[in-house]
C-alpha cells in the first residue's frame, strides 16, 4: 500500500508540474511593468497590462467574451439536439448501411476546418452567411456535431433499452419514457458531448476568421489581432482571459458529472 | 477508428433493431446538416478549385490550380515538414500517454485530483498555449532566464533554439502537451472497464509485467489508441495557429500556406490557396481510411 | 454544385431573409454636409484597421470613439485586423460576387499597395476628401498627399497620419550606431547574429528592404519618375545579392525571420539583436514609458534619409454606414483630432494637416507638444524625408526577396 501512495504521489506532481508550467510566464509577464533579459523574475511588478484590457480593450473583450459565448453555446445546443438521435442511431442499433453512415456522419472530426470554410466562403457569400453570427455558428456545427454524435454514439453503445421497455410497458408515453428514462440515464454522456462541442467551437480561429472575416470578433480573433507577437503582458494577460472562462466551465462540469468528468470521451 | 465506440458489445444485444422508417428519421437531421454544410464546404471548394468563378458566363474547369500547386518545389518540402510535425507528436504523444494511462490505472485510479488536472490541456486553447510556449523557451524565455540566474551567466548564446526552429521543437511540444491528456483519457475509459482480474490472471500463469503489457493490455487499449492517434494525427496535420506562430517562415506547413494563399491580395492565389485545402483533405481521409483498414484485419473476433 | 446550391437556398432561405440588410445609397453630392451629418446620427463606424498598435488602439478606442459619441451620436467600433491585405481581398470577392450593398466595412486604415488594388479593382467609395470640410485643413499642394506609393489618390481616400521609418538603438549597448546604410551594412558583417529584419510582405521589413533598394540603386528620384523594366530588374537584382550575403551575418543565419516589428522590438528588449526599426517615429519613446524598452534606448535616421509615407483611411464600395464613415474621416482631418494624436504619450504620429494655414493659438499647441526621450525632433526628421517608391516597385521587391532571399532561389 504504501508503494502505491509514493506513486501515486510522484504522478501526481509529475502530472501538475507539466500541466502548470506553461501558466506561470503567462501569469508572470502579465503582471509585469518592467521585465528586462536576464532577470529571473520582473524587476517591477504593475497592472499596466491589466488596466489596459480593462479599459482600452474593455469593450472589445467583452465583445468577444459575448461573441464566443454565444456562438459556442448555440453552436453545442444545436449539436446536441442534431447529434441526439443520430447517437442514438449508431449506437443503438443495426441497420443497412450503418458503416457507411458512419464513416460519413464521423468524416468531418478528421477532416481540417480549414478545407471545408474555404469553399463554404464562396456559398455562404452569396447567401449573405459570411461575417454573420450564424453563418459562424454553421461552420463550427460542421465539425462540432460529429464529435457530439461520436460521444452520444457511445453512450448509447451502453445503454440498456430495456428500461425503456419496462417504462413503457408500465403505460408511460414516450415523451415520458424519454424524460424519465433516456435522457436521465444518458445525461452524464450528454453533457461531456456539450462540453466538448462548446470548448470545441470556443477555441476555433480559422474558420471563424474565414466564415466572420473579422466582424465576428470571438476571443480567438482578438487575441491574434491585439498580440500580433508582440506586447508581452498585454498578450499575456489576454491569454488568461481566454482561459478563464474555460476553467469555469470545467470546474463547473466537474462538479456536475462527479467524478465522470471528461472521461466519457472516447 | 470509427469502430471504436462500438469497440463493446452492446449491453443489450436483443433489440438491437428498429423499423427502417424510425431510423432514417433518427438520422435525417444530422446526415442534412453533414451533406449540406461539410459535402457542400468540400464540394464547392473543389470548383473554386477548378477554377469556378461566380458570376461568370463561361466557366473554364481545369486541373490547373492542382497541378501548379503539386508541382510547386515547395510542396514537397511543405508536405514533408507537415508530415513529420503530424507524425512526430502524434507517435510522442501516444507512447506517453499509454506510459500515463497504465500507471495512473495502476497507482492512481481513483484519485479525482489528477484527472482534474488532466482536463485542464483538454481545455486550453492552442493560442495560448503557443503563446506561453514562446514566453517560456525561446532563447529568451522563461526557462532561459532561470538558467541565466541559476548560473549566473548569459545563457543566451547557448540556450537551444526551440522557437521558430528548423526541427519544430516549439510545435511539437505544444501539441504534446496538448494531445497526451486527450489520448490518456481515451485510454483510461477502456482500462478501467478491463479490470484487473485479467491482469491478475497473467500474473498467477508467470507472465512478466512486459508480457502482460504486450499480450493483455495492448490488444484492450489498440482500437481506442489506433481512434484516439487519428485524431491527434489529422489535428495536427491540418491546423493553422500553432505552426503559423512557432514555425520558421520558411518552409511552412500546408495549411498556413493554404491560407496564405487564400487570403492573398492577389486574387488569383486564391483558387490555389482552395486547392491546396482540398488536397489536405484528401490525404487526411486517406491516411484516416488507410490505417482503419490496417488495424482492422488482426484479432477480428473481439 | 447547383444542386447543392439549389438545396442549400430552400434550407437557409428563411436566415437569409433575416439577414439581409440594405444599405442606403452614396449620393454624397446631393446631400449637404449638415444633412450628412444628420444621417450619420446614432450610426455604428466599423472600423478595420490593424490591430498591433495598443498606443494606436489606445487612441481609436478613448480618444476617438467618446469624441465621436458625443460630437455626433456616433458609435465608432474598431475591429481589428492583423492585416488589412486580408480586408482587402475580402471585399475584391465580395466584388466579385456583386454584393454590393451591406458590407461590414464601413472604413479602414489604408495605403500603399493596398490602396493600388482596392484603386485598381474600384473596391472604394468616392471621390471622398473633397466633401468633407476639414479638407480644408490640409495642404492641397502638397505634392506627398497627391500619390500614395506612386498611385494618384484622387481623393479616393483620406490622408490621416504621417510616419517615418526610423532606427531604434540602445546607447548603452551600442553608443555609435552606424548611421549610413554602408555603415550598417559592414556593422552587421563585423557583428554576426546581432541583426534582423521582419519577413517582408511585413510592412515594416519591407521598409527595410526598400531601404537596401535606394542604396544599391543609388538614386531615389529615378523611381519616382520613368524606370525601365530593366532599370528596376538590375537594382532588385543588386538588392537581393547584399541581402542574401547579409543572411549569414543575420539572427539565426537568416533562417529564420521575425513576422513582425512588435516581435522584432522583443528580440531588441531581449538583447538578442542590438537594432530595432519603426516605422513609427514615436514608438521607441513609448515602449521606453511601458517599461519594454531600457530607458537609454534612442533612435536615429541614416545619413541619406529614411522612407516616409502618409497612411490614409477610405471607405468601401458597399460600406453599410457611409455618411458616418465620412463624418469620422472628415473628424480624424480636425485640429483636435490631430493634437491629440501627436502627443507622445498617446500615439506621436505626424499631424497630416498644413499647419502654415492654421490659427496661431492651434500652431502653438502643436510646437509646444514634448517629445518623448527618444523621439527625433521634427526638423531633424523632415530633413531626412525620402519618397516611397510607386507600389509597382514595392510589390516587385516582397515577390523578390521571398523567392530570391528567403527560398533561395
Amino acid at each position: 500500500m504504501k508503494k502505491t501512495n509514493s506513486a501515486q504521489y510522484t504522478i501526481f506532481v509529475l502530472v501538475l508540474f507539466t500541466i502548470i508550467v506553461p501558466f506561470i510566464p503567462l501569469i508572470l509577464w502579465s503582471l509585469s511593468e518592467q521585465w528586462f533579459y536576464p532577470a529571473a523574475l520582473p524587476q517591477k511588478f504593475g497592472l499596466r497590462a491589466w488596466n489596459y484590457i480593462f479599459s482600452t480593450a474593455g469593450e472589445q473583450i467583452i465583445r468577444g467574451l459575448v461573441a464566443s459565448f454565444s456562438v459556442a453555446l448555440t453552436t453545442s445546443i444545436l449539436s446536441l439536439f442534431i447529434g441526439y438521435p443520430a447517437g442514438r442511431a449508431l449506437g443503438l442499433y443495426n441497420f443497412k448501411g450503418k458503416k457507411f453512415i458512419a464513416l460519413l456522419l464521423l468524416l468531418p472530426i478528421v477532416v481540417p476546418p480549414l478545407s471545408t470554410s474555404m469553399g463554404l466562403h464562396l456559398w455562404f457569400l452569396h447567401l449573405n452567411l459570411t461575417e454573420h453570427f450564424l453563418g459562424v455558428v454553421l461552420v463550427h456545427l460542421t465539425f462540432c456535431l460529429p464529435y457530439s454524435i461520436y460521444v452520444i454514439s457511445g453512450v448509447f453503445s451502453d445503454f440498456n433499452p430495456d428500461f425503456e421497455a419496462q417504462a413503457r410497458s408500465l403505460g408511460a408515453t414516450s415523451w415520458q419514457v424519454f424524460v424519465r428514462v433516456t435522457l436521465p440515464m444518458t445525461l452524464p454522456g450528454v453533457t461531456v458531448a456539450a462540453l466538448f462541442a462548446f470548448l470545441l467551437s470556443w477555441s476555433q480561429y480559422l474558420s471563424t476568421l474565414i466564415i466572420g472575416g473579422g466582424k465576428i470578433l470571438t476571443l480567438p480573433i482578438l487575441l491574434f489581432s491585439l498580440m500580433d507577437g508582440g506586447d508581452r503582458p498585454v498578450a499575456s494577460a489576454i491569454s488568461l482571459i481566454f482561459i478563464c472562462p474555460v476553467f469555469v466551465v470545467l470546474a463547473a462540469s466537474a462538479q456536475s458529472l462527479g467524478r465522470q468528468g471528461l472521461r466519457g470521451i472516447r | 477508428m470509427f469502430t471504436a465506440p462500438a469497440s463493446r458489445p452492446p449491453v443489450s444485444p436483443k433489440e438491437t433493431t428498429l423499423p427502417q422508417k424510425s431510423i432514417i428519421l433518427l438520422l435525417t437531421p444530422a446526415l442534412l446538416v453533414v451533406v449540406t454544410l461539410f459535402g457542400g464546404g468540400l464540394v464547392i471548394g473543389f470548383f473554386q478549385a477548378l477554377g469556378y468563378q461566380p458570376g461568370i458566363e463561361e466557366q473554364s474547369l481545369s486541373l490547373q490550380h492542382f497541378i501548379t500547386t503539386l508541382t510547386d518545389p515547395d510542396f514537397t518540402t511543405s508536405l514533408g515538414l507537415t508530415l513529420y510535425i503530424a507524425l512526430t507528436s502524434t507517435l510522442i504523444s501516444a507512447i506517453a500517454s499509454i506510459l500515463l494511462a497504465v500507471a495512473i490505472n495502476h497507482w492512481a485510479a481513483n484519485n479525482k485530483i489528477i484527472h482534474f488536472i488532466l482536463q485542464i490541456p483538454l481545455a486550453a486553447p492552442h493560442l495560448v498555449i503557443g503563446i506561453s510556449m514562446i514566453l517560456l523557451i525561446a532563447p529568451s524565455g522563461f526557462i532561459a532566464r532561470l538558467c541565466s540566474f541559476l548560473f549566473a551567466v548569459d545563457v543566451q548564446n547557448t540556450f537551444p533554439i526551440l522557437v521558430n526552429d528548423k526541427w519544430s521543437v516549439g510545435i511539437l511540444l505544444v501539441y504534446i502537451w496538448k494531445e497526451i491528456p486527450f489520448i490518456t483519457f481515451m485510454l483510461l475509459t477502456v482500462l478501467k472497464n478491463m479490470g484487473n482480474e485479467l491482469l491478475e490472471a497473467g500474473a498467477s500463469l508467470g507472465a512478466t509485467k512486459l508480457q502482460r503489457f504486450f499480450s493483455i493490455t495492448f490488444p484492450i487499449i489498440r482500437l481506442s489508441l489506433g481512434a484516439s492517434c487519428c485524431i491527434v494525427f489529422a489535428f495536427t496535420f491540418g491546423a493553422f495557429e500553432i505552426p503559423y506562430l512557432l514555425g520558421q517562415t520558411y518552409p511552412q506547413t500546408l495549411p498556413v500556406w493554404a491560407y496564405m494563399n487564400f487570403s492573398d491580395i492577389d486574387l488569383k492565389a486564391r483558387p490555389e490557396g482552395v486547392a491546396l485545402g482540398i488536397i489536405i483533405a484528401v490525404i487526411v481521409i486517406s491516411t484516416v481510411l488507410l490505417s482503419e483498414y490496417l488495424t482492422r484485419t488482426p484479432n477480428r473476433n473481439r | 454544385m447547383i444542386f447543392l446550391q439549389q438545396i442549400g437556398t430552400s434550407l437557409l432561405s428563411f436566415l437569409v431573409s433575416v439577414v439581409i440588410s440594405v444599405g442606403g445609397a452614396f449620393a454624397a453630392d446631393s446631400l449637404s454636409w449638415q444633412q450628412i451629418e444628420a444621417q450619420a446620427h446614432g450610426k455604428t463606424v466599423d472600423w478595420y484597421m490593424w490591430g498591433g498598435s495598443p498606443a494606436v488602439n489606445t487612441y481609436v478606442n478613448e480618444y476617438l470613439r467618446t469624441e465621436l459619441r458625443e460630437r455626433y451620436g456616433i458609435i465608432l467600433r474598431q475591429v481589428p485586423v492583423q492585416d488589412i491585405a486580408e480586408v482587402v481581398s475580402k471585399l475584391a470577392v465580395e466584388k466579385q460576387a456583386a454584393k454590393v450593398e451591406g458590407g461590414s466595412v464601413d472604413l479602414m486604415w489604408i495605403n500603399g499597395e493596398n490602396f493600388r488594388t482596392c484603386k485598381k479593382l474600384d473596391l472604394l467609395s468616392g471621390p471622398l476628401t473633397n466633401i468633407l470640410p476639414n479638407s480644408r485643413n490640409l495642404d492641397s499642394d502638397s505634392l506627398a498627399l497627391l500619390s500614395d506609393f506612386g498611385t494618384p489618390v484622387e481623393n479616393m481616400e483620406v490622408p490621416w497620419g504621417n510616419s517615418q521609418l526610423v532606427m531604434i538603438y540602445d546607447s548603452a549597448r551600442t553608443p555609435a550606431p552606424p548611421r549610413t546604410i554602408s555603415s550598417l551594412l559592414t556593422w552587421i558583417q563585423n557583428n554576426p547574429g546581432r541583426f534582423t529584419y521582419p519577413a517582408p510582405p511585413d510592412f515594416t521589413g519591407s521598409a527595410f528592404v526598400r531601404q537596401i533598394f535606394y542604396h544599391e540603386a543609388g538614386s531615389v528620384k529615378q523611381w519616382q519618375g520613368n524606370y525601365s523594366k530593366e532599370d528596376l530588374k538590375n537594382a532588385a537584382d543588386k538588392t537581393f545579392a547584399t541581402l542574401v550575403r547579409l543572411k549569414e551575418a543575420l539572427w539565426r543565419e537568416g533562417r529564420t525571420y521575425p513576422e513582425s516589428p512588435v516581435r522584432m522590438d522583443t528580440l531588441f528588449a531581449d538583447k538578442q539583436v542590438d537594432f530595432s526599426f519603426s516605422y513609427q517615429q514615436g514608438s521607441a519613446s513609448q515602449n521606453i514609458d511601458d517599461g519594454i524598452f531600457q530607458p537609454t534606448v534612442r533612435t536615429y535616421v541614416f545619413e541619406e534619409g529614411t522612407v516616409s509615407n502618409t497612411h490614409y483611411v477610405a471607405i468601401p464600395f458597399n460600406a453599410k454606414d457611409k455618411y458616418a464613415a465620412m463624418v469620422v474621416a472628415n473628424f480624424l482631418l480636425s485640429f483636435e483630432a490631430q493634437l491629440e494624436k501627436a502627443k507622445k504619450d498617446v500615439w506621436g504620429d505626424f499631424p497630416v494637416i498644413s499647419l502654415v494655414k492654421a490659427d496661431p493659438a492651434w500652431k502653438n499647441q502643436f510646437s509646444s507638444l514634448p517629445k518623448g526621450p527618444a523621439t527625433l525632433s521634427d526638423e531633424e526628421l523632415q530633413a531626412h524625408q525620402l519618397p516611397e517608391p510607386p507600389a509597382e516597385v514595392l510589390i516587385y521587391l516582397e515577390k523578390g526577396w521571398q523567392k530570391q532571399v528567403l527560398k533561395n532561389r
